[in-house]
Order: C-alpha cells, then structure tokens, then sequence
C-alpha cells in the first residue's frame, strides 16, 4: 500500500487509476473518505438537533404554556419534527457514513460515482431542510415517521433509489472482492426494502403543491401505515445498524466476527421475518383478526433471530473484554448491542395481544422506543463516529476523556429517561382501566391520569438533558478534533486485483458423492442441489442477491397486502356512514395539519374499560372515507373517535382558546390562532374534489358550489356558539370548521336514516351481509 | 365476477400460508449455512480486519 497526498490521486471521478484492466492483474485507487467526513459531520449536527427537538417537545409537555399560543412550536408540530430529525437526519446520515466508509473497504473499490456521492448528501440535506420547514408549518400526511408531503417524497425517492442505491449498486458490480460480506447484504436489504415501504405507503393524491390524501382509507391506510411504520424501524434503524455492527464492532474490537454462519442466519431470517410484523400495531381495532394474528405470530418468532444477532455482537468481543475496561468505542458497542438485545425482546413482548392490551397508546411505547433508539442506534452510531474520527480526520482525538464522559452522561441519561416513562406506562395502563366493586371507572376523568404522571414526564427532561449533553460533547469534540486535522490529508493508494466476470473456485471441482453410483437421475439433482452451491453463487453476484432481497421482501408483503387491498370489499357497509360535508373535511384537514393525531387516538377498542369511558367501539366500516385514518398512537389526551356531539360548539371553542378554561390541569397547548386566522372557504373545493375523486359521494353543489355549501353550515355553528353565550361571526374562522369536525367524529354509526335513504340502505345492508358472512372484520349486526 | 372471486376468497388462510412459507425458506437458508465449511466462515468473517482479497468460499 502506497501513501500519497489529497492533490497525488484521481478527484471528481471514480479514483480508479489502472494499472492494467485485465482481469486478474493489479489495480490502483483510493477510497473516497471526503463523502465519509460530510455525512459524519451531518451525523452530528443533525443528532444536536434531533435531540434538542426532542428535549424540547419533553418541556412543551410539563409546561404547555411556553409556546405562548405560537403554533409552530406546538408539541404536535414539533413532536413530528422530532422524530423524522432523529430517524432520517441523525440516523439517516449515521447510516449513510457507516455505509460509504464500510462498502468502499469491503469492496475494496471506490464508490463507483464521487458526483452520485455528493447528490446523495446534498440532496438528503435538502430533504431533511425541506422536511424541518414543512413541519412546523403544518404541512404534514399525518403518519407517523411518513409525515412529509408528496413533492418531498418523491425527492426522496429519487435520492435514495436512484443516486444512493444506484451509487452503492454500482460499486458491488465494480468491487474486486468476490465475496460479498454480510454487512452488505443488510445495506442490500435496507435500501431496496426502504424504497418500497416509502413509495407505497405515499401512495397519495395531489390536491395542491403542499396537501394530498391517500389513495387509501381508513382500515386500509391504517394498516399500509403500520406495513411502513413498523418496516421503516425494521430496515432504517435495524438493519443498516446491523451492517454497521458487523463491520465496526470487529474492526474496533480487532478480532472476527464470532460466527459468520449465525451472521448469516441472522441476515435472511430477519428478512423473512421483518415484513410481516406490521399489523401488530393494531392490535383490537378494526383491522382483520388474522391479520393481527400474522403479526403477532411473525413478531414472536423476530426474538430469537434478534438475540442472535446481539450474541454474535456480544460474542464477538470474546478475549477483547478487558479492552471494554478501556476503550470508550467499545464501551458504546457493548451498551448499544445490549439495548438491541433488550428492545428486540421487549418488542416481541408487546405484540402479544394480552400484553399489548395494556401497553397500547400508554407511554410505555415511549420508553420501548427510546431505549431502541437513544441505547441502540445513537451509541451505535457515536461509537462508529469515535471510531472514526481519528482516521477520517487522520489526526489523535482531541479528549479522549470527554469521549469516556459523553459515554456515561449518555448511558446515565438513557435510563433516567426511560425508567420513568416505563413507570408513567404502567400508570396509565393500570388507572385508564381501575374499576372499582361497583363495575365503574375509578378514574373516569383522563386528566387525573395526566396529572398523575406529569412527575415523570419531568425526570424524562432531566434524562433527556443528560443525553443531549452528551451530543454536544460529541460536537465539541469532533469539532476540535477536526481543526487539529493535517493541512492536507493523506490518502492511501490501494492495490488489488479485478475480478474475472468468471469464477472458478480454487482446487479441485467438487465430485458429487453419487457420481458413478447407480441411482435415479433426479437423486444426483436433489444431492447437487443440497449442497447449496446455488447459494455461494448468489453471494458472489450482487445484481442476483439484491433481486431476491426484493423478490423475498416483496412475496412476503403481498401476502398481507393484497388482502388489505382487498380489504375495501370486506369491510361492512354501514348505511348511515356519509361522507365529510365540505367544511367538515375542510375542518379535518386542520385537524391533521395541527397534528392531533400525535396525543389523541381515534380508535376505541372493544373493551370494556374503554368503551365505558368512550363510547361504543370503532368499527371498519366508520372509516370508510378518512383520508389519511386518524387512529393515532399514543394517548396523551382522551380518545376522540366518539367526540361528536359529547360537548357544545362553544365548549369547543373556549378548549381551543385555552384547554384550561373548561379542563382544569390539561397540558393541552392554546389553539388560539384558529380563532383568528380566517377560514378560506375558497381553499375547500379542491379537498372536496380529491374526496370524490377517491369515490365518496358529493351533490353537484358540493362539488361547484363548495364554498357556500360550506358557509351555510359555518353559519349554523357560528349561530349555536352564539346561542350558548360564544362570541359572534365566528364562522369566518377556522375553529368553527375544525369544530364541524369534531362535531361529525362518531356519530354516523348512531344516526336514523332518513326516509328517502331506506331504500338505499336496504339494498347496503344486504351487500353489508353477503360480503360479511365472507369472513373480515365485524358483522353488519354490530351497525344498528 | 370478479367481485364474486374476491369475495368468495378466504384470507384467513394468508396467515397458515405465511407460515409454511416461512418455515420452508428458513430452514432452506439455515441448512445452506450449516453446510459453510469452517474454513470458509472463518475467512470471510475476517473480511473486515484484512486489506487482503479473500477468495470465495469453496
């Protein structure tokens, strides 16, 4: 190996300087660690933010009051800007330098376009820049972790697939190492995997450059959602780290991996297993009983490959421990594998239904995924930065105290922001469902619960002060470290030779053990066949492996996707469920837009603790027109699937003035700027069209006429909160169009039909019952 | 008729099909692995510590 300066080699183009372009003899390049210390650096900066959003939104949730009313600093705005800068930002850069540094090496190849290298980085930049303005404007699809609208989708689209996978594609094709490491193939895995959850589930239709709906509904959105949501953890935060840890942890502990047949193993079972474990996430609502089931079953099995990837991480540190004792980089690894370890039993825990019962929309989620994501991915990915710095800046670190300081801040942190959100979990569980000896909720008001585990939600700051200190230490650090760098950085130059488009295996050509033996024909095929050279093969040929990735991601997804989308026909019709009016879906649009979802749930479950405090429980057929579905996760306030109708209008617009004027203790922020800001009933037409175009049933009034069908009914709201003591001419403001919302939420299943539908409803009621006895869902009976 | 094909169709039998599936390619996968030759395994586990081109398993 050679050693040359940044000026000595190639630049701007693949790096390759040949010696010779026959196959088998030498050649020379470098390996592009330029794009490793841009994507590095953006791991950092983007990890301070991520985490100061995250403290951030901690505090909105103990002290409300400090947005002062400003809704771009809302809790639901910024909660969404959160989770996309720690998943696609921090994450998401983490993944990309571990990847660029990783591959070139295992490759031994440069990336096969510097131009590709640096599209990706600047274009992922834009997207994560687009995505921190669109946010706490209320530009938002409402899905969690999906929640960026369509022109920036399919800019991601366009970056990951296209430029990032087709730079990392390449250089497989071009690499002169024959055999693929397993790290690789979790980067296969996760780019092809990603870009199918992405596009799919963003399936959406334009109403103008910053608004869409979905091409789904209800039920159907519901589990598409979770089909992304829980697959973008799967392969976005499990498997490229995966990758990362089989290529980091030995380089930093010096010594192989501990097996390479578990690595193996590990690889295509989380493959097989990952792609059906979404439905888990919805476990007793109105999703199929089978399909919750899959997911349960699927969920299960996803505990044993995952503790063997954690043994084989762990393992692999044998005869290394006592530099654990020592080596902060191995400090981190120690402690993210066994975070990874703990989440991937935990999370199978959670998807037995008798468990998930009590945990679902509780706060123990919260801590599920922080101990995945602050143990797991953040100290996988400090430690790969530790690792590298020293390399990439080509120069000491410069406090290697500092680095042994942020390890334990951050291990400290972890678990004062977990233990007491594991606690708040239980809380909530075991207080949303206390009854007392006579069959009544003992906490009928959900506030008392709030109130109960405010104190918590205190000790998470503190813990999550303590990590974020921990980021700055690492910028502070990597900061220094870089401006001790060399004025100009070496870069190696590497020999190895190109690999022949033919392989012959060295030695002898293996002998079938039948050969010469009389026996069947079809006896040699089954004998050759299980010797599994098919398989060798395919890990020799990157173009082969990635397609099959694809093929056992895409079999595995259509058998739960198809029926979804077929769900629609099995989905009891109710007859008294309408479409939105126009100023009620004009209204649900600001309900998704201020990202209600992220506290309120609306999805009531059939049992009996929540459907005493809610209301009758939801079923499939009441969704039939909620585009994007509006379920939830989480339940920070009460569940509002039953809402209509349970306060008056100017109940609701006092709320929005202030929740602590009618709800003594809310930490629900002030909505005040709905009662300012004018309603644009011109802006309604176009949501009404996109409805109908998906299929819902509009008069041609509400379709060329929209605004004063939906002022007529402005009209009538404004009049009720007058009556009950509101201010006047509150209709040309938007509360009242969120109100019409809320207002609608639930009640179609209880509403008479009118004379001129019986007859309409008849004819529903008996396709609601054939399609019924076909077996999904609930029966048309539960619908009276 | 094609509505009728649908709806005659029975889901629920996705999840028993999901399985089998899975249980045919694990074990395919699994007995591939067991059959890598200890030589192999250990050379391509060290992939990452060595500048060296390793040869492809045998």
């Amino acid at each position: 190996m050679a050693t040359v300066t940044s000026t000595d080699v190639p630049q701007g183009g693949s790096g390759d300087s040949h010696a010779a372009t026959d196959a088998g003899r030498m050649e020379q390049f470098s390996y592009d660690d330029s794009i490793v210390r841009m994507f590095a650096a953006a791991t950092i900066v983007w990890g301070l933010v991520a985490t100061f959003v995250g403290l951030t939104v901690a505090v909105l949730l103990v002290l409300p009051g400090i947005s002062s009313g400003l809704e771009w600093i809302n809790f639901a705005r910024l909660r969404p800007l959160h989770t996309n800068a720690a998943i696609f930002a921090f994450a998401g850069n983490a993944i990309f330098a571990a990847v660029y540094y990783s591959t070139q090496r295992l490759c031994k190849a440069r990336m096969w376009s510097d131009a590709l290298s640096r599209i990706h980085f600047w274009g992922w930049q834009l997207i994560i820049v687009l995505a921190a303005i669109t946010l706490p404007l209320g530009i938002t699809q409402s899905k969690e972790y999906a929640e960026l609208e369509w022109p920036i989708d399919i800019l991601i689209a366009v970056i990951w697939l296209f430029v990032f996978g087709g730079n990392f594609l390449m250089t497989l094709i071009h690499r002169r190492e024959r055999h693929m490491y397993v790290a690789l193939w979790f980067y296969i895995a996760t780019i092809v995997t990603v870009a199918l959850l992405h596009i799919f589930n963003n399936l959406v239709v334009p109403i103008g450059t910053w608004a869409s709906i979905p091409i789904y509904a209800g039920v159907q959105d519901a589990f598409m959602q979770w089909w992304y949501g829980h697959n973008a953890v799967a392969f976005f935060l499990t498997t490229p780290f995966l990758g990362l840890m089989y290529y980091f942890l030995p380089k930093a502990a010096e010594r192989p991996v501990f097996s390479y047949r578990l690595s193996i193993i590990h690889f295509w079972s989380l493959v097989f297993i990952y792609i059906w474990a979404g439905p888990h996430h919805l476990h007793f609502t109105s999703l199929p009983e089978w399909a919750s089931t899959l997911g349960m079953l699927f969920s299960v099995m996803l505990w044993m490959p995952s503790w063997g990837g954690m043994l084989n991480g762990l393992l692999t540190l044998r005869g290394a421990w006592h530099k654990v004792a020592t080596d902060p980089v191995l400090k981190f690894y120690v402690v993210g594998v066994t975070f990874y370890g703990m989440a991937t039993f935990e999370g199978p825990a959670l998807s037995v239904k008798s468990i998930n019962a009590f945990t679902h929309y509780t706060d123990w989620t919260i801590a599920h995924v922080h101990a995945g994501a602050l143990g797991w991915n953040g100290f996988m990915a400090f430690g790969m930065l530790y690792w590298l710095m020293p390399r990439i800046f080509q120069t000491k670190i410069w406090n290697e105290k500092l680095v042994s300081l942020h390890f334990w801040i951050g291990t400290l942190g972890i678990l004062l922001y977990i233990v007491p959100i594991y606690a708040a979990g239980l809380m909530q569980g075991w207080m949303w469902r206390a009854m007392d000896d006579t069959g009544h909720l003992m906490y009928p008001d959900f506030i008392e619960t709030t109130q109960s585990i405010v104190p918590l939600w205190w000790l998470r700051v503190v813990g999550g002060l303590m990590y974020f200190s921990g980021v700055v230490m690492l910028g502070v650090n990597a900061l220094m470290t870089w401006l001790h760098r060399p004025s100009e950085y070496e870069v190696p130059v590497i020999s190895a030779p190109r690999l022949s488009d033919e392989y012959h295996a060295p030695g002898k050509p293996r002998q079938s053990p039948l050969e010469g033996v009389a026996v069947l024909e079809m006896s040699k095929k089954i004998e050759s066949f299980a010797w599994m050279g098919w398989h060798r093969r395919w890990e020799r040929l990157p173009v082969k492996f990635t397609v099959l990735v694809t093929l056992a991601v895409i079999v595995a997804t259509l058998f739960e996707a198809i029926p979804a989308f077929l769900i629609r026909n099995n989905v009891p019709t109710i007859a008294t469920v309408k479409p939105y009016t126009p100023l009620e879906l004009a209204g649900r649009h600001i309900y998704v837009s201020e990202g209600c979802y992220n506290c309120h749930s609306q999805q009531i479950r059939p049992m009996v603790s929540e459907t005493k405090r809610y209301g009758e429980y939801s079923k499939p057929g009441e969704g039939i027109y909620d585009r994007p579905f509006q379920w939830g996760s989480r339940r920070i306030g009460p569940d509002l699937a039953r809402e209509g109708g349970k306060q008056s209008s100017f109940w609701h617009w006092t709320h929005f003035e202030n929740p602590e004027n009618v709800s003594p203790g809310s930490v629900m922020p002030s909505y005040v700027h709905l009662l300012t800001e004018d309603m644009k009933y011109d802006a309604i037409a176009p949501h009404v069209q996109a409805a109908a175009y998906l299929g819902a049933e509009y008069t041609d009034e509400d379709l060329n006429d929209t605004a004063a069908v939906a002022m007529r009914q402005a009209e009538r709201i404004a009049a009720e909160i007058v009556e009950q003591g509101g201010p006047a001419k509150t209709y040309e403001k938007q509360a009242v169009a969120l109100i019409a919302y809320l207002q609608r939420v639930g009640i179609d299943l209880f509403a008479e039909e009118t004379p001129e539908t019986a007859a309409e409803g008849t004819a529903s009621e008996a396709d609601s019952e054939e399609q019924t006895a076909m077996g999904a869902g609930d029966t048309a009976d539960d619908q009276s | 008729m094609i509505k009728d094909l649908v709806c005659a169709l029975d889901y629920s039998v996705c999840a028993e099909w999901a399985l089998a599936l899975f249980v045919v390619a694990f074990a395919t996968i699994t007995y591939g692995t067991l059959r890598l030759s200890q030589d192999a395994s250990d050379r391509f586990a060290s992939i990452p510590l060595s500048d060296d081109v390793e040869d492809p398993r045998s």
